[in-house]
C-alpha cells in the first residue's frame, strides 16, 4: 500500500497543475503581508474607527498574528480550490490518458487503488496546508513580530493573549485539514464518475461557490439550508478563535465533515469498483 | 422696594459665595494634583464592552507633569479615550469655565460636594462637567462629563494611602459607545451569519472599564524617554 501511495505522490508532483496551488498561495500571501506593511495601520485605522472616539487600544495590534489570521480568513474559499484542482484529477485524469486500464489491471484492488490516491491527495493537502500556514504565521511573525490577536469579526472584536495564540493556530490549521480532505473526497467522488479532468474539477469549484455563496446570504430561506451544506462546518476552524472556545459546536461541524468524508469515499469505492473500465 | 433690593442684594452675595466656596473645594483638588510631579504604578484593568471581548489585562503606567501620560502593556489592552486628562483639564481650566455649586449629597457614606462646570464658550468640547467632591480630603469621588464627540464619561473613584496626593487606587469608567459594525468584506469574515445575543441586563450602548492601581511611586522621576517609546 505504502509504495502505491509513494507512486501516486511522484504522480502528484510530476503534474506542473500540482504546484499552481503552492505558487498561488505564495503569490497572495506576499501581496497580503506587503499591504498589510504598507497600509496595515490605515486598514486596522477602518476597523476601529467606530469606537476610538470612546476608546483606545494600547499596544501592538498589527503584528504577525493578525496578519495571519487575516490571511486565514481571505483564503477560505480559494484553497479549497486548489486542493479540488489536483484531488479532482486524481481518478478522472487516468482515464483521460487512458492509464486507468493498466492501473486497474495491477495485482492491488480497486479499493487500494483508491485509497491510496485519496492517502496521496491527503498528503498533498497537509503539504499545501502546511506551506500556507508557515508562510502565513512564520513569515507574519517575521515581518510585523509577534502580539496580542485581535480577531477581526464583523460585529465584535475579541482580544487573544499572544500565549494562547500558537495553539489556536495549530488547532485551526488542523480543522482545516479536516475541512479541506472533506473537498478532496469529494472531488475523487466527482471524479470517479468522470472520464475527463475538467469536469471533476469544475463540478467541486461550482458547488464550493455555490454553498459559499448561499452561506454568505442573509436570507431566512437560506438559514434552514445552511446547517446541512458542508461550507457551513468548513469554517469551523474559525471556532477556535473565540473565547470561550465553543467545543460542542466544534466537535459537532468534525464529526460531520469526518461523516461527508467517509461518506464520500464509500460512495467513490463503490462506484468504482463497479466501474466498466472501457477506455 | 427696599427689602426687595436688599433681599436680591444677599442672594447675589450668597451666590457669589457659595461660587466662591466651590471654587475653594475645587482649588483643593488642584493643590493634591500639584503635589504630583510624576508618577508610575500597576494597573489591572477590566474591560465590559458589548462588542469586545478581552481578558482583563496587567500594564504600568507613566505620568509626568503638566501632561504626559503612557500605559506600557505586554499586551492590548483597552482604555476610555478621555478617562485620565479629561478631567484634570476640566477643573484647571478656570478662564474656560463657571463653576456652579450644585449641593450637597451623601455618597457610599460620604458627605460630597457636588460641583458643575459650564463652559463659557459654546464650541467647546465640553458641554457639562460634574464633580462629586469630598471636601474634607479634597478628592472626586464622582464625575460626569458630557462632551460633544464622545457622549458621556461618568467615572467613579475610590481612594486608599495616596489620597492625600488626590491618587485613586481604583477608576470604573462608564463610556457611551456606538454600535459596532463593519463590513463583512472589509473584516474577511463572510461566513459569520451568527446573530449575537446581548446578555440580559447589559446596556449595549454603555462601556465599562475598571481599573486598578496599585504599588504607586511618586515624585522619584520618571525618564522622558518613556513617553517617548512607542
Amino acid at each position: 500500500m505504502l509504495a502505491i501511495i509513494q507512486t501516486e505522490l511522484v504522480k502528484i508532483a510530476s503534474r506542473p497543475r500540482s504546484y499552481i496551488g503552492f505558487a498561488a498561495i505564495t503569490i497572495i500571501v506576499s501581496i497580503i503581508h506587503l499591504a498589510m506593511a504598507e497600509d496595515g495601520i490605515s486598514y486596522l485605522g477602518f476597523i476601529t474607527q467606530s469606537f476610538e472616539q470612546s476608546f483606545f487600544m494600547e499596544g501592538k495590534i498589527l503584528n504577525g498574528n493578525l496578519v495571519c489570521f487575516i490571511i486565514l480568513q481571505t483564503l477560505i474559499i480559494q484553497v479549497p480550490l486548489l486542493v479540488a484542482l489536483v484531488t479532482g484529477d486524481l481518478v478522472s485524469g487516468e482515464a483521460a490518458s487512458g492509464t486507468i486500464r493498466f492501473l486497474t489491471t495491477r495485482p492491488v484492488s480497486r479499493t487500494q487503488v483508491l485509497l491510496s490516491k485519496f492517502a496521496a491527495g491527503g498528503i498533498y493537502t497537509l503539504l499545501l496546508l502546511l506551506w500556507l500556514g508557515i508562510l502565513a504565521l512564520a513569515g507574519g511573525l517575521l515581518i510585523f513580530g509577534n502580539g496580542d490577536l485581535v480577531v477581526l469579526k464583523s460585529d465584535e472584536l475579541v482580544i487573544l493573549q499572544q500565549d494562547e495564540v500558537l495553539w489556536r493556530f495549530m488547532a485551526a490549521l488542523g480543522a482545516a485539514f479536516v475541512a479541506l480532505l472533506l473537498i478532496a473526497s469529494f472531488s475523487m467522488l466527482l471524479s470517479c464518475y468522470s472520464d475527463n479532468s475538467i469536469g471533476p474539477i469544475i463540478s467541486t469549484m461550482a458547488v464550493i461557490i455555490l454553498f459559499t455563496i448561499i452561506g454568505t446570504m442573509d436570507i431566512p430561506l437560506f438559514d434552514k439550508i445552511k446547517p446541512f451544506l458542508f461550507t457551513t462546518h468548513m469554517v469551523v476552524w474559525k471556532s477556535f478563535f473565540d473565547n470561550p472556545v465553543p467545543t460542542t459546536q466544534i466537535w459537532q461541524s468534525m464529526i460531520i465533515m469526518v461523516l461527508h468524508i467517509a461518506g464520500f469515499t464509500c460512495l467513490a469505492l463503490f462506484h468504482f469498483n463497479r466501474k466498466d473500465i472501457l477506455s | 422696594m427696599k427689602k426687595a433690593v436688599l433681599a436680591f442684594v444677599f442672594f447675589i452675595s450668597s451666590m457669589h459665595t457659595t461660587a466662591q466656596q466651590a471654587q475653594e473645594v475645587l482649588d483643593g483638588v488642584i493643590k493634591n494634583y500639584e503635589k504630583v510631579k510624576d508618577y508610575q504604578a500597576d494597573v489591572h484593568i477590566v474591560a465590559d464592552i458589548s462588542f469586545i471581548r478581552i481578558l482583563p489585562m496587567n500594564a504600568r503606567i507613566y505620568f509626568k507633569q503638566p501632561d504626559k501620560m503612557r500605559i506600557v502593556s505586554k499586551g492590548i489592552a483597552i482604555l476610555p479615550r478621555q478617562g485620565f486628562d479629561l478631567m484634570y483639564r476640566s477643573i484647571t481650566d478656570k478662564n474656560s469655565f463657571t463653576v456652579v455649586p450644585q449641593g450637597n449629597e451623601l455618597l457610599e457614606g460620604v458627605q460630597v460636594q457636588v460641583i458643575s462646570l459650564l463652559p463659557l464658550s459654546d464650541t467647546m468640547e465640553v458641554i457639562i462637567a460634574k464633580f462629586w467632591i469630598d471636601p474634607q480630603r479634597h478628592v472626586i469621588m464622582k464625575s460626569q462629563i458630557t462632551t460633544r464627540t464622545n457622549g458621556t464619561i461618568a467615572a467613579a473613584y475610590s481612594y486608599g494611602s495616596f489620597a492625600t496626593y488626590g491618587l485613586p487606587d481604583q477608576m470604573t469608567f462608564w463610556v457611551d459607545v456606538k454600535k459596532f459594525k463593519i463590513p463583512k468584506a472589509v473584516a474577511a469574515d463572510l461566513n459569520n451569519n451568527e446573530k449575537k445575543e446581548q446578555p440580559k441586563g447589559k446596556d449595549p450602548n454603555k462601556g465599562k472599564i475598571a481599573i486598578t492601581l496599585s504599588n504607586y511611586i511618586i515624585n522619584k522621576g520618571v525618564p522622558d524617554k518613556i513617553f517617548q517609546e512607542k
